[in-house]
């Protein structure tokens, strides 16, 4: 029964996981010595992914020779949430590391990463950031910790096929949340697939429902994060609308278990109409997943009783929190180069789409802009020559996505949060009677106890 | 015992010494970077308050009964009938172990798949065409534990069997004679002969499957994410959720605290109840 003696040892091994973490933070390649900084850069892409890791290492060169007194030792860590906590405390992440946009203000409130204002400002880069999207990186008093590099707001992916099978329009997704339901009940009826579907684990159902929320005009925590705000009509009224679509009109199939991995498969299958997600799901959805790219569609967050907002992702640049003040200078330097110098110089972001072209990454996928709006029109006349993707298809996202407003995650333990309201998800999704009014009052009560410790 | 020391420094180092952290951590709040802050009992006060936990203590109990229902007289039943083939003995405990190769996480998704609540699903398919179903398998709280049981038991049962088999070898061949020619069926010979020599193994594999079961943790995190509905959410996964997710080592190591301690306990009463029984 060797499984269950690996159980055992997994079980013993988690105080030994927690002190093997514990460590005093060090990270022997970092050093700098007479004028020469040495940083770790991670996201390198791997071996098995030869023509990207090239132009990624031309990319580390190119920095070297442009910047003679920094040394760049790149690395093939990612970002990844089952081993970061590790990393941070063992002092082994690297000096920049790229994370999605769900995870700077947790790091902030557990110091695991470096303040960067002080560079940011000296450097001139502050100024030139979209300071609605900054804020996701910024603690309240306004502190910068990360730089954002890529901005989504969250919006309806759809299946364009299935919309044309059900008689709908493909050029007109729905804009309210009534309009989702009708458009499901068509889909589910006419072609036996799930007309909606919605993110239910790993915390995935507390997030997608944060920004399900917020577009019926609600919000989860109050503005100094320290009370649960969803125990309220906007939030009733959000899972009221997915208890109708499930049980009384059917249209959201018999799955409730979906996270992202799951949801992305299920969806580039054809066995999904619609679900809520950015616009970069593009990549998994037609590269990855295989969904055929004339079939994807997607449009704004649909909104409920008013123009209310939606939330943000994307992902941010961190900088490990051992960093000394010349580390972080180079860190910031690398991260203009390699990821916002395209924005604001021409020949940069010609080479960035033709490499993109070349490694088989969708270019041109529309989302927000890290960079001032006019400077971010241009960049996007530069690249329309190499746009790989059916920009049509994400018009209607396009039209209205830029005037939506954007509101950031709940400021205090985001994730604690997101994974108290799973449940709720669950619940409304995978039980007729579930009573909503008393499912959110004990979801309040668990999240309180979360936000006071 | 100076031969004995480079083993001794292993043990100190990489499991005593962490146990020992893991305990003081209880006792503290720490992001590992910041010096850490003596809190007391605060640790325990929270993960005892914390309604999840009486949850994943409930589920995690559930999945352990229902193991030791369904998952451990699994392979003890097989070894017995592979025991009783004769011919190409090599083949069928091959058969029964293979699944034990397939690495976990491979063998989850798979199951994952067959899984699919939708009427197209495989086993609902399969099913479907004798009239059954269709069923909401994982995603459904009532029947998410006992999938995860189903697919546990396929996963481990090999190991068992494996075990239980070697076992019955010491057998004396001639106890088998002496019983079939005093006119002992298949029955009467498993319960007189073949329990009988099983007994210590089954005590000590019992104990092991009720240790190995109180801690199980892959199966949810990659079936279910600990849903629906927190129906599969075990000890040893919101150990995980705190210390990973949460960043929350005292937490976490408070609730690792709590639950050796629990370990430590049913070992002991589980000794003190069998002591005895293990020998004829």
């Amino acid at each position: 029964m060797n499984r269950f003696a690996i159980r055992c040892a997994a079980g013993l091994s988690v105080p030994f996981l927690l002190v093997a973490c514990s460590s005093a933070p060090s990270s022997p390649a970092d050093s700098s010595s007479g004028g020469q900084v040495t940083i770790t850069v991670g996201d390198r892409p791997t071996s098995s992914d030869p023509a990207n890791r090239a132009q990624y290492d031309q990319k580390v060169a190119d920095f070297e020779k442009a910047n003679p007194d920094i040394k760049l030792n790149p690395v093939e860590t990612l970002w990844d949430p089952t081993t970061f906590q590790a990393q941070a405390a063992g002092g082994q992440l690297p000096d920049v590391l790229n994370v999605p946009f769900t995870e700077p203000q947790g790091m902030i409130a557990r110091k695991q990463v470096a303040d960067l204002t002080k560079v940011l400002k000296d450097d001139g880069l502050l100024s030139e950031l979209n300071p609605n999207v900054l804020k996701i990186a910024q603690d309240q008093s306004g502190n910068v910790y990360a730089v954002p590099t890529a901005a989504y707001s969250v919006g309806l992916v759809y299946n364009r096929n299935l919309f044309t099978k059900a008689g709908l329009d493909p050029n007109k997704p729905p804009a309210t949340w009534d309009e989702v339901r009708a458009d499901a009940k068509a889909i589910a009826q006419k072609t036996g697939q799930a007309g909606y579907a919605q993110m239910t684990t790993n915390n995935t159902g507390g997030w997608m429902f944060t920004t399900q929320t917020y577009a019926f005009g609600g919000s989860i925590e109050n503005a100094d994060g320290s009370q649960a705000a969803f125990d309220d009509a906007p939030s009733k009224a959000a899972l009221q609308a997915l208890h109708e679509m499930k049980w009384v009109d059917k249209s959201m199939g018999q799955a409730v278990l979906y996270d992202i991995d799951g949801i992305s498969k299920a969806f580039s299958a054809g066995k999904i109409g619609m679900y809520m997600s950015a616009p970069d799901a593009y990549r998994t959805l037609v590269n990855v997943n295989g969904l055929k790219a004339s079939s994807f569609g997607i449009g704004p967050m649909p909104q409920q009783g008013g123009d209310h907002g939606t939330l943000s992702g994307g992902s941010v640049q961190i900088v490990s929190p051992s960093a000394t003040d010349a580390e972080k200078a180079a860190a910031v330097k690398w991260i203009k180069f390699s990821y916002l110098n395209k924005y604001v110089d021409q020949s940069a972001a010609v080479t960035s789409a033709k490499n993109g072209v070349a490694g088989k990454l969708p270019v041109g996928v529309p989302g927000l802009p890290v960079i001032a709006a006019d400077q971010w029109s241009t960049y996007q006349n530069w690249i329309k020559p190499y746009v790989n993707v059916p920009l049509d298809n994400f018009a209607p996202y396009t039209k209205v996505a830029a005037d939506q407003k954007i509101i950031p995650e709940p400021p205090v333990k985001a994730q604690e949060v997101y994974a108290a309201l799973d449940p709720v998800v669950q619940t409304v999704l995978g039980n007729q009677k579930a009573d909503i009014p008393a499912l959110l009052t004990k979801a309040a009560g668990t999240v309180n106890a979360k936000l006071g410790r | 015992m100076l031969f004995a020391l480079p083993v001794l420094l292993v043990f100190v180092v990489f499991s005593w010494g962490p146990i020992l952290k893991g305990l003081v951590m209880s006792f503290q709040q720490t992001n590992l970077i910041d010096p850490v802050k003596w809190v007391g009992l605060e640790n325990f006060r929270y993960v005892l308050t914390d309604p999840g936990v009486g949850q994943a203590a409930l589920n995690t109990v559930w999945f352990t009964l229902l193991a030791l229902l369904f998952g451990f007289p699994v392979p003890v039943l097989l070894a017995m009938f592979l025991s009783e083939l004769r011919g190409r003995s090599w083949l069928y405990p091959t058969l029964a172990y293979l699944p034990v190769i397939t690495p976990p996480v491979v063998a989850i998704l798979l199951w994952r798949f067959f899984y699919d609540p939708s009427p197209s699903g495989m086993f609902n398919s399969i099913l479907g065409s004798v009239g059954l179903g269709p069923f909401l398998w994982l995603d459904s709280p009532h029947s998410a534990m006992p999938s995860i049981v189903l697919e546990a038991t396929w996963a481990g049962a090999g190991n068992a069997v494996i075990i239980y088999l070697a076992a019955l070898t010491s057998v004396r061949a001639d106890l088998y004679e002496a019983a079939e020619l005093d006119g002992a069926g298949v029955v009467r010979r498993v319960w007189h002969v073949m329990l009988p020599h099983l007994r210590g193994v089954l005590l000590l594999m019992l104990l092991l499957q009720v240790i190995g079961t109180m801690q199980l943790f892959t199966e949810p995190l990659l079936f279910t994410g600990g849903g629906p509905q927190g129906s599969t959410m075990t000890i040893l996964l919101l150990i995980y959720n705190y210390a990973f997710v949460n960043g929350d080592y005292g937490a976490a190591t408070a609730l690792s605290v709590l639950l050796a301690l629990v370990l430590a306990v049913v070992s002991a009463v589980f000794q003190l109840a069998t002591r005895g029984w293990s020998t004829e």
